[in-house]
């Protein structure tokens, strides 16, 4: 049996085990990080299959091929899979060391980390939303479960505005399936040239709206701070570390695979809105003061590259959006998890963060901006490179000012404003754990940038498959 | 049919949006309902054909209904019941932790927080600055002396 479906067949079981037992003992929060430490590790040997022999397909239940439902997994697939099951083990093993607040924390991430990993592996565009649906229920639940009760609202409008795009995103899968005849992705990229060219536009046009709104890109953005404001870190880790691959991958796997033309066709559209996205962030974050709302908001600004590299197109731009999301996970699941934690050590922690946003090597972050640098200098584009830089800059200077404001100053100011339990043994060991692997990929990058080149050629080769 | 078809959905999808924008949480839930309707109404647009049954043996060279739009509406009708559920529930818990469903009074208790929160702030802030120039006035009176 091939391994794509044991990570689901392990979380799901385990996921309503936990659902019925009450998450803030210490053992069923344990059981949880247990489980996705397995499913993690399951993935990372799924990737090593993957990258040595290429995509690999299982067709649910013993189906005929055309029948039942395919699971079929590649490169990109892969990295985002093993890439958020590893956000959501270190946020919720940080979430159990520092205790768990609200009972349904461990079932609920098993169930997000259930659904991500499920529309990961799946080959099918309405199993895809069925996940995307789990996943995003499951984020919905855990905002309103662990939002403080004066905060709550965000929870609602999180749920509303997202709730808009899934719709949206269901409306639009219907369209594809009267114009294509299939809902397979694989078939949906080898027939999306015989579309007509009016209904394409408008099917990637609704794709990208959809997707737009998960991501937080700056005109769907508006719901996305208050959101992070009102959760606990560890679960604004989840959100921006994990549940926003959702958006990056959705628009890789959409546009740079299935409508590879109306990808090419919106480019300017797409770095247009990206480099609006990225200096609407970069300025937004540069007037607060708040941690985690500077942290939102250079989401925004970041969701921004990721679009910026899909419009610069061709392997090159793939492979820099997919390096870049990953870098850029790491990141902000790292800023996020160090952002209320004091002492020396989370202090280092917090500044391996800044450093890798900023792009200043040896990080992981040097090497995504280096590889957006290299699709802007491909495609010969020198306002991309001067708009790179800038926001690059400008996340230097927002970054070292919470820096600053946080911890360089006297030590009751400092109490009041972060109010704050010294970081215990256990918090400490995860932090520095994430920040260990940001510091590795940017020392030893060669595995990475392997990976986004290998994405980007799965992706390319989608549509000329069979 | 197509024509019935599209009209309708967009009277759903109208609805819904209009209902989205009111400030009031349950009537928001609702317009996401129809929202949601309207979705799983295109689905099974996508799939309009007349025929009969998909039921084995189908006779040879019959025309067959494309069973896989009910499927998938199906699937979603279970989906949009379950993300309801979880919107009432939010719903609820609004309702609970700050006595309103309005969304206008919702945001105007935000903002008369935020603003008791900064004035607290501020005063925290003059209070250390007052007293840093009584050290400075006594620290000079001292070295006078």
């Amino acid at each position: 049996m091939s391994l794509i479906a044991v990570p689901l067949l392990i979380l799901w079981p385990a996921a309503i085990v936990l659902a019925l037992l009450d998450g803030r003992r210490r053992g069923p929060g344990l059981l949880a990080v247990g489980t996705l430490a397995v499913s993690f590790v399951v993935l990372a040997v799924l990737l090593g299959h993957v990258a040595a022999s290429g995509p690999q397909e299982l067709v649910a239940g013993g189906w005929a091929a055309d029948v039942g439902i395919r699971l079929r997994v590649d490169a990109l697939g892969a990295a985002f899979a093993v890439l958020s099951c590893g956000v959501l083990l270190a946020s919720l093993a940080q979430a159990v060391v520092t205790g768990v607040q609200a009972r349904a924390t461990p079932a609920l991430t098993l169930f997000m980390a259930l659904g991500l990993t499920g529309l990961f592996v799946t080959g099918d565009v309405f199993s895809f939303y069925v996940f995307f649906e789990l996943a995003m229920i499951a984020a919905y639940s855990l905002t309103g479960a662990t939002g403080e009760g004066q905060r709550i609202g965000a929870a609602f409008i999180f749920a509303v505005v997202n709730l808009i795009g899934s719709f949206l995103f269901l409306i639009v899968i219907g369209a594809l399936y009267r114009a294509t005849g299939t809902l397979e992705m694989v078939a949906i990229a080898e027939r999306a040239a015989t579309i007509d060219p009016n209904t394409a536009i408008l099917i990637a046009v609704a794709f990208f709206v959809a997707f737009g709104i998960k991501l937080g890109l700056f005109p769907f953005h508006f719901w996305l701070p208050s959101v992070y404001l009102a959760v606990s870190p560890h679960v604004a880790a989840m959100f921006a570390g994990a549940l926003a691959n959702i958006g990056a991958y959705g628009l890789l796997r959409f546009g740079g695979a299935l409508l590879p033309k109306e990808l090419e066709l919106g480019a300017t559209a797409l770095i247009a809105i990206g480099s609006v996205s990225i200096a609407y962030g970069a300025l937004q974050a540069i007037a607060r003061r708040d941690t985690r709302e500077v942290l939102a908001y250079s989401s925004i600004g970041h969701a921004g590259y990721v679009l910026v590299a899909l419009g610069l197109g061709g392997p090159v731009g793939l492979a820099a959006a997919v390096i870049f999301s990953v870098a850029n996970a790491l990141n902000k699941t790292l800023l996020f998890l160090a952002s209320e934690l004091r002492g020396r050590l989370m202090a280092t922690a917090f500044l391996i963060g800044i450093l890798s946003v900023a792009g200043v090597p040896p990080t992981a972050g040097f090497f995504g901006k280096a590889a957006l640098f290299e699709a802007g200098i491909d495609a010969g584009s020198i306002a991309t490179v001067v708009l790179l830089f800038a926001g690059g800059a400008l996340s230097f200077v927002y970054l070292f000012q919470i820096y600053q404001h946080d911890r360089w100053r006297p030590r009751e100011e400092r109490e009041r404003r972060m109010p704050i339990r010294s970081a215990s043994r256990g918090q400490r060991a995860v932090t520095l754990l994430v920040a260990a692997v940001v510091l590795v990929l940017g020392l030893w990058p060669e595995p990475l940038l392997a990976l986004g080149e290998q994405a980007a050629g799965d992706l390319a080769a989608m549509g000329r498959a069979r | 049919m197509n024509l019935l078809f599209a009209v309708v959905i967009g009277v759903l999808f109208g609805s819904g949006v209009f209902l989205l924008l009111k400030p009031d949480l349950f009537r928001v839930v609702t317009g996401i309902v129809l929202v949601s309707n309207a979705a799983n109404l295109t689905l099974m647009a996508s799939g309009l054909t007349r025929g009969e049954a998909p039921i084995q043996p189908v006779a040879e060279g019959g025309q067959v209904a494309d069973p896989l739009v009910q499927a998938m509406t199906l699937t979603a009708l279970v989906i949009g019941f379950a993300v309801t559920a979880v919107l009432l529930a939010l719903a609820v818990g609004v309702y609970r932790a700050r006595h309103s469903v309005d969304l206008d009074e919702l945001s105007r208790q935000e903002a008369e927080e935020a603003a008791a929160e900064e004035a607290r702030e501020r005063a925290h802030d003059e209070e250390r600055e007052l007293e840093a120039a009584d050290d400075q006035a006594r620290r000079h009176d001292e070295a006078l002396r």
